[in-house]
């Protein structure tokens, strides 16, 4: 059985009705289904507007499908009682792109780390300042970073609190939500190593949404490709990518930026020598 | 004579901030030079200094909290210590720029025409019906349909990467000879990337302006940068041509961030197939 499956899902916003316009639907996710494996990771690949953040949030259940259903080790996300949602609830974690915004303020690293801790664990104050320093330790920072405020951060270092965050209750699955995109290449690379050392050591699952092949092929075991709302090519392989004969799959290889200027594609006199 | 060829040369720069807890530098001892029609790349961490050296070019840092040291010469006119009318006239006339967040660099109160006509008109003796011209026209030049829709729509109608390309057209149609772009495609996604790096190639070698590339995406400066200055804690550490820069990094730091680069096999692929 599979840790998560997404069973034709439908979704879309804004289908308000009024005296004087007929609803207008356009979907936003139109019968997408996935499912992901216990230890493995997906890319879900996609320009903007592609509906990939919408498919994350459904999978979060943060916005509820219009139609279909998601299914979490064998549990459906959206009919499940309070309870079982508060327990399903620790083995789903989320990481956002804008790490500013997904981090209060006004708590320090300690409490922001601790506050899943807090609903979960029950650890006496000592053990759970233990816990977070560990934390802290396993994604590269000081200890004494605990006391610091988000904005005596730098945005690397507060994904990677972020980071913390959701593996503090050891989940089963991370969604990760355009987690590396704000970031500059070798800060990229540093959380790419740190999710794939921490997927082995805990036999994570992740969904990686991103629209950036590099970062996806790098985490990846297999990758998804949407567009408008449709999931146009799925690679269990994520070499197939590559020999894909789906158009828009062909334009997202071929705008890969190339990594050595002698591969550079647009023309010119001096390229290509 | 080997000075009068760049375009733009900053020698000795140095910037550094004025705090409680003394002088802080942020720039120091920067020596740059852009020769007519190439792409000068700089990369380099967050927090290395590329924003702050590239606001400095333009003198947009504040000067009481700042303090700005070094010549900046653009054709051989002094700009470090210009007066702020007469640094208008440079701004967006002779020195184009293209910021790395689109949403936020128009007003979003006036239309894109209302934005786009005002810049022109403030470095021109065009009229207003000419004025509306030539932004179309350039619009057009950007592969933007229907660029006369565009100018009377407000930037939050348009897309970041349709932003981005308008933002492109405003710092070119007025042919600059120096555009700054600072991250220019960070906030787009790769499809959109790569038709700005696209048109920013194509506008230099169809009016022969200079780059400064400012990105901390190797991939970008792999792609269209002719030289490479690699940036870190405030200091130039390694600059050399971009085929060198890549196949024999000289500085620790260089290395450092060529081994980051995420590696693809289709990379490889490419390779063989064009060796």
């Amino acid at each position: 059985m599979s840790l998560l499956e997404v069973k034709e899902v439908t979704h879309s916003y804004g289908s308000s009705r009024s005296f004087w316009r007929s609803a207008k639907e356009e979907h936003v996710l139109s019968d997408v289904s996935l499912s992901i494996e216990q230890g493995s990771c997906m890319g879900l690949l996609g320009t903007s507007g592609a509906g990939k953040s919408t498919l994350g949030k459904v999978i979060l259940g943060l916005e509820k499908p219009q139609k279909g259903k998601v299914i979490f080790q064998g549990q459906d996300l959206y009919t499940m009682d309070a309870l079982t949602r508060k327990r399903i609830r620790r083995d789903l974690q989320v990481v956002f792109q804008d790490s500013y915004s997904s981090v209060n303020p006004r708590l320090t690293a300690e409490k922001i780390i601790g506050e899943p801790l807090e609903n979960y664990e029950k650890l006496s104050p000592a053990e759970q300042k233990r816990t977070i320093a560990d934390l802290l330790d396993m994604v590269g920072l000081d200890a004494e970073d605990m006391k610091k405020y988000p904005r005596q951060f730098s945005g690397g270092q507060l994904q990677r609190i972020s980071i913390a965050r959701a593996i503090a209750l050891k989940p089963k699955m991370i969604v990760l939500d355009e987690s590396v995109s704000s970031l500059d290449m070798v800060n990229q690379t540093n959380i790419l190593n740190l999710l794939n050392e921490l997927k082995s050591v805990y036999g994570l699952s992740y969904l990686f949404i991103t629209h950036d092949i590099r970062a996806a092929y790098s985490i990846s075991d297999s990758l998804t490709v949407m567009e408008k709302g449709k999931i146009i090519e799925v690679c269990n392989d994520k070499n197939e990518v590559f020999t894909s004969q789906h158009p828009t799959v062909k334009k997202l290889v071929a705008s890969i930026l190339p990594e050595h200027p002698r591969n550079r594609t647009i023309s010119r006199g001096k390229s290509r020598a | 004579m080997e000075k009068q060829q760049n375009v733009l040369q900053v020698s000795g720069l140095n910037v550094a901030v004025k705090s409680q807890k003394g002088v802080l530098p942020l720039v120091q001892n920067l020596n740059l030079e852009l020769k007519p029609g190439k792409i000068l790349g700089l990369v380099g961490e967050s927090g290395s200094g590329k924003t702050i050296t590239c606001m400095s070019l333009l003198q947009l840092l504040n000067q009481k909290a700042m303090h700005i040291e070094g010549s900046i010469q653009l054709h051989g006119r002094e700009l470090n210590g210009l007066k702020e009318k007469e640094m208008r006239c440079i701004r967006g006339k002779e020195i184009g720029f293209i910021m790395q967040n689109p949403m936020n660099a128009f007003t979003p109160v006036y239309t894109i025409g209302n934005q786009f006509v005002e810049t022109i008109r403030i470095h021109t003796e065009l009229t207003k019906k000419q004025a509306v011209d030539l932004a179309i026209a350039s619009l057009e030049k950007m592969n933007l349909q229907n660029p006369a829709k565009i100018m009377k729509m407000y930037p939050f109608q348009l897309s970041g990467g349709m932003l981005q390309r308008v933002m492109i057209a405003i710092s070119m149609c007025l042919r600059p000879a120096v555009v700054i772009a600072d991250e220019p495609t960070t906030a787009l996604d790769v499809a959109t990337q790569l038709q700005v790096l696209k048109e920013l190639d194509r506008l230099r070698t169809e009016c022969g302006t200079s780059v400064l590339l400012i990105s901390h995406d190797l991939g970008v400066i792999s792609e269209l940068a002719d030289e490479v200055a690699v940036m870190q804690n405030g200091r130039i550490v390694e600059k050399a041509d971009v085929y060198r820069l890549f196949d024999f990094p000289q500085h620790e730091y260089t290395k450092k961030l060529l081994q980051a680069r995420p590696v693809l096999p289709v990379n490889e692929e490419l390779s063989k197939l064009v060796i």
